[in-house]
C-alpha cells in the first residue's frame, strides 16, 4: 500500500475514533441504567386487575404460593414463545403451589383476545393496558417476569425470556417452591 | 460497464436482519427457531429508446439459530443489456465509433445521443451476512460480500455495532465496510485524454479500487406512533474511478466534433451524506407514511438532495397498496464537460457522463400486496424519468444547431417479492 | 453550511433521553411495516438502481425501532 493511502487511512481512522467516542459519550450520559437481575427480596406490588370473563385477579389471593408474575403483550415475539414454557411449569408445579400470572398489556384489546383464543393457557390471565402495574413493577422490556417467593417477595427478575436459559428458569422456581 | 459497488448495501442489510428477527407479523406464527425464512425477488429495469434493460433476480436465505444469533446468505443474478450513452455529443451528422474491444465500430445517425450498444453483461454476486445480540443491549453485525461479471470484481466486508440506551428507545450504530474492486475492461484500461484514433491509447490491462465506508446512526423512537432516525455517512474512495468506456467529443467553433477522447476522474473521492427519515403510524387507519431526506455532498463537487416517501394502506384480507415518489436532484462534479472544446488543452479530469452532470430525476411508483398460500407476495410497478440540464448554449454551430445535448431518459421497474 | 446542521444533529442526540416509550406503548412499532427495513430485498434493489444511474450513493441504515423485546 503507498504510504499517501496509508496516511490518510490512518488519520481517517483517528478522526473516526474521536467521534464515534463524543457520539457515544453523549448518548450513555442520557442513559437509565436497571440491574438486569436483581437479588435483593423486595415486596411485591400488590394489584387487583381485571381478568377474562369479568373477573378480577388479585395479587394478595395468592400469598402462600410461588407465583410467576409475567408481563408480555401479543405482538412479542419471545412472549409469545414463553407461552408454552410457562403452561409446562404450570402443568408440572401446579400441585405444589405455583402459579403464573399473566398480565397483558396490549393497547389493542382485541388483539388479546384473539390471541388467548388462539393459544389457550392454562395460565392465570389479567389485563393491564394503561400499564399502571408496570409501572409499580418498573418493568424495562417485554416481556418481564418476576419469581414471588410464597411471602409475596420477588426473588428474581428477568428482562426478556431465552430459550438457552430454561433450566435455570426452572431451577429458580424449584429453589421456592417447598 | 457501470462501475458498481455495493458497500453502503452491506451496512444496511447488515443492520436489517435486526429488526426483522424481532418483530414476527401479528398475524402469522412466529417463525421457528432453527427453520430458513426464505425472500424470492425479481427485477425488471427497461429504458426507452433501446436503451440499458437489466433483469435482476435475488434468493435471500435467513435463519435463527438461536435466540441470539442468526444467519443469512443471499445469491443475486442480473443479466444487463441494451445501449447506454458513450458521452460523445449528438451532431448534425452520422458519427462512427469503435467498440471498446477494438472489434469493429458501431454508427451513430445524425441528431441521435451516441449510445454504446456493448453491453452485455452477467453479474453474479453473493454475500453472508451473520448478526449476534452480544448482550441485551449490544448487537452486532458483520458479513462478507463478493459480485463478478465479465471485467469486473468486487469484495468487500462489513461489520457494525448498534446499542440501545433510554429503555431501547435509542439505538446507537457504527457500521464500517471496506471494499476491493478490480477492474479489467475488454481492450484494456485506457489512456485518458487520448485520442481514441491514436495508437497508443491503452495503458495497463487492469486496476484496482479500494472503499473504506463509515455509518454513524441514530434512531430514536419519538412516540407511540412515530420513529426517526439520522444518519452520517463517510467514505473514501481510493483508486480507478473512471468509467474506461466513456469518452468526450472535442468540438470545433462550429459545433463540429471531429476528434474523440478518453475520460478522466480523480483516483480520490470523499463523500459524505446526512440522513434523516421518519416512520409514522397513522391511527386509528394504521397506514404507514415512511418519508426520508438524504443530503449528499463529495469533493468532486457533487451535492444532491433526495426525497423518497412511501405511504402504506393496508386493505380488507390482508391486500395492501403502497403509493411510492421520489424526487432527487443533483448539481454537476467540476469536472463535467458536456463536450471539449478544441483548440484548448485538454483538462486533467473531465466526463461527459450524465450520470455526474446536473440532473433531476422523479419517480412515481405503486406496490400492491396480498398472500399466497399463507405468505407475502407483492409486486410494484414504477416509473422513473431523468431530467438532464445544462446550458442549452451550448448547443452551437451548425454541427449542433437544434439537438437536444441534455436528452431525458426514462425507465420502468417491475419488482415482485415472495416471501415464505 | 454543512457544518452546522452536522454539528446541530449531534448536539441533538443529548435530548434523546426525554423522548420515547414505555416498553408497552411499542404495540404499533413492532408491526412490520413499521420496521425500518421491512423489505431488505426492495432496498437492495432500489439502492442498486440509483447507485448506478445517478451520482449518490448510500444513507440508510436499519437497527433501532421496533418491539425492542428481550
Amino acid at each position: 500500500m503507498n504510504p499517501c493511502i496509508y496516511n490518510r487511512i490512518r488519520s481517517f481512522f483517528i478522526a473516526v475514533s474521536v467521534v464515534t467516542s463524543l457520539f457515544f459519550s453523549t448518548t450513555i450520559f442520557a442513559e437509565n441504567t436497571a440491574s438486569v437481575i436483581e437479588s435483593k427480596e423486595t415486596q411485591a406490588p400488590t394489584f387487583v386487575l381485571p381478568g377474562i370473563d369479568n373477573t378480577q385477579v388479585n395479587l394478595e389471593d395468592y400469598r402462600g404460593k410461588v407465583v410467576l408474575v409475567d408481563f408480555w403483550a401479543s405482538w412479542c415475539t419471545p412472549c409469545i414463545r414463553s407461552f408454552p414454557w410457562m403452561d409446562e411449569m404450570v402443568e408440572k408445579y401446579g400441585e405444589k403451589g405455583f402459579v403464573v400470572i399473566a398480565i397483558n398489556m396490549d393497547q389493542e384489546s382485541i388483539l388479546a383476545t384473539k390471541f388467548l383464543q388462539r393459544y389457550p393457557n392454562k395460565l392465570t390471565i389479567a389485563f393491564d393496558p394503561q400499564g399502571v402495574v408496570a409501572e409499580q413493577y418498573e418493568i424495562m422490556g417485554l416481556p418481564n417476569s418476576f419469581i414471588l417467593n410464597k411471602k409475596g417477595e420477588i426473588v428474581y427478575k428477568h428482562i426478556g425470556f431465552r430459550l438457552a436459559e430454561l433450566d435455570k428458569y426452572e431451577a429458580e422456581i424449584l429453589s421456592l417452591l417447598p | 460497464m457501470q462501475l458498481k459497488g455495493k458497500t453502503f448495501t452491506n451496512i444496511s442489510i447488515t443492520l436489517a436482519a435486526a429488526s426483522c428477527a424481532l418483530a414476527a407479523p401479528v398475524t402469522a406464527q412466529p417463525s421457528e427457531l432453527g427453520s430458513w425464512d426464505v425472500d424470492a425477488g425479481l427485477l425488471i429495469y427497461a429504458e426507452s429508446d433501446h436503451q440499458v434493460q437489466a433483469y435482476e433476480g435475488a434468493l435471500s436465505l435467513t435463519k435463527q439459530i438461536d435466540d441470539e444469533r442468526s444467519i443469512n446468505l443471499k445469491g443475486i443474478i442480473d443479466v444487463l443489456t441494451g445501449a447506454s450513452p458513450n458521452g460523445a455529443v449528438a451532431q448534425n451528422k452520422a458519427q462512427t465509433f469503435t467498440r471498446p474491444s477494438g472489434n469493429g465500430s458501431y454508427i451513430t445517425a445524425a441528431s441521435d445521443t451516441p449510445l454504446d450498444d456493448t453491453f452485455h453483461d452477467t453479474r453474479v454476486a453473493l454475500s453472508t451476512q451473520y448478526q449476534q445480540q452480544l448482550s441485551r443491549l449490544w448487537l452486532y453485525s458483520g458479513g462478507a460480500y463478493l459480485s463478478k461479471e465479465y471485467d469486473y470484481l468486487a469484495l468487500s466486508i462489513n461489520s457494525a455495532l448498534a446499542r440501545d440506551f433510554n429503555k431501547r428507545n435509542t439505538t446507537a450504530s457504527l457500521g464500517f465496510a471496506y471494499a476491493y474492486d478490480t477492474i479489467d475492461p475488454e481492450g484494456s484500461i485506457p489512456n485518458p485524454g487520448v485520442s481514441v484514433d491514436d495508437p497508443n491509447n491503452r495503458l495497463t490491462d487492469s486496476d484496482t479500487k479500494q472503499t473504506l465506508d463509515l455509518l454513524f446512526g441514530l434512531t430514536q423512537v419519538i412516540d407511540r406512533q412515530t420513529l426517526m432516525q439520522l444518519n452520517y455517512s463517510i467514505s473514501d474512495v481510493n483508486g480507478y474511478q473512471t468509467d474506461p468506456f466513456k469518452i468526450l467529443s472535442v468540438v470545433d467553433s462550429n459545433g463540429w466534433a471531429n476528434n474523440y477522447v478518453y475520460e478522466n476522474r480523480p483516483d480520490q473521492r470523499t463523500k459524505q451524506s446526512l440522513f434523516w427519515r421518519t416512520k409514522y403510524n397513522i391511527q386509528p387507519s394504521g397506514q404507514v407514511l415512511d418519508v426520508s431526506y438524504r443530503y449528499f455532498w463529495d469533493d468532486w463537487g457533487i451535492a444532491s438532495h433526495t426525497i423518497d416517501s412511501k405511504w402504506r394502506v393496508q386493505l380488507s384480507n390482508q391486500h395492501f397498496i403502497e403509493p411510492h415518489l421520489r424526487y432527487y436532484c443533483q448539481q454537476a462534479a467540476n469536472f463535467y464537460r458536456v463536450y471539449l472544446d478544441k483548440g484548448q488543452p485538454i483538462p486533467e479530469y473531465m466526463t461527459a457522463d450524465y450520470r455526474l452532470g446536473e440532473l433531476q430525476t422523479y419517480t412515481i411508483g405503486l406496490k400492491y400486496g396480498f398472500p399466497i398460500a399463507g405468505n407475502e407476495f407483492s409486486v410494484r410497478l414504477e416509473y422513473y424519468l431523468t431530467q438532464v440540464s445544462g446550458d442549452d448554449g451550448l448547443a452551437k454551430g451548425d454541427g449542433m444547431a437544434g439537438l437536444d445535448i441534455y436528452p431525458d431518459k426514462s425507465a420502468i421497474m417491475i419488482q415482485s417479492f415472495y416471501r415464505f | 453550511m454543512r457544518r452546522i446542521l452536522l454539528l446541530a444533529s449531534v448536539l441533538s442526540l443529548t435530548a434523546c433521553s426525554s423522548l420515547g416509550v414505555t416498553p408497552w406503548e411499542r404495540d404499533l412499532l413492532a408491526k412490520p411495516e413499521m420496521q425500518l427495513a421491512d423489505n431488505p430485498m426492495e432496498i437492495g434493489f432500489d439502492d442498486h438502481t440509483y447507485f448506478s444511474k445517478e451520482g449518490s450513493s448510500g444513507g440508510g441504515n436499519f437497527a433501532g425501532g421496533g418491539c425492542g423485546c428481550n
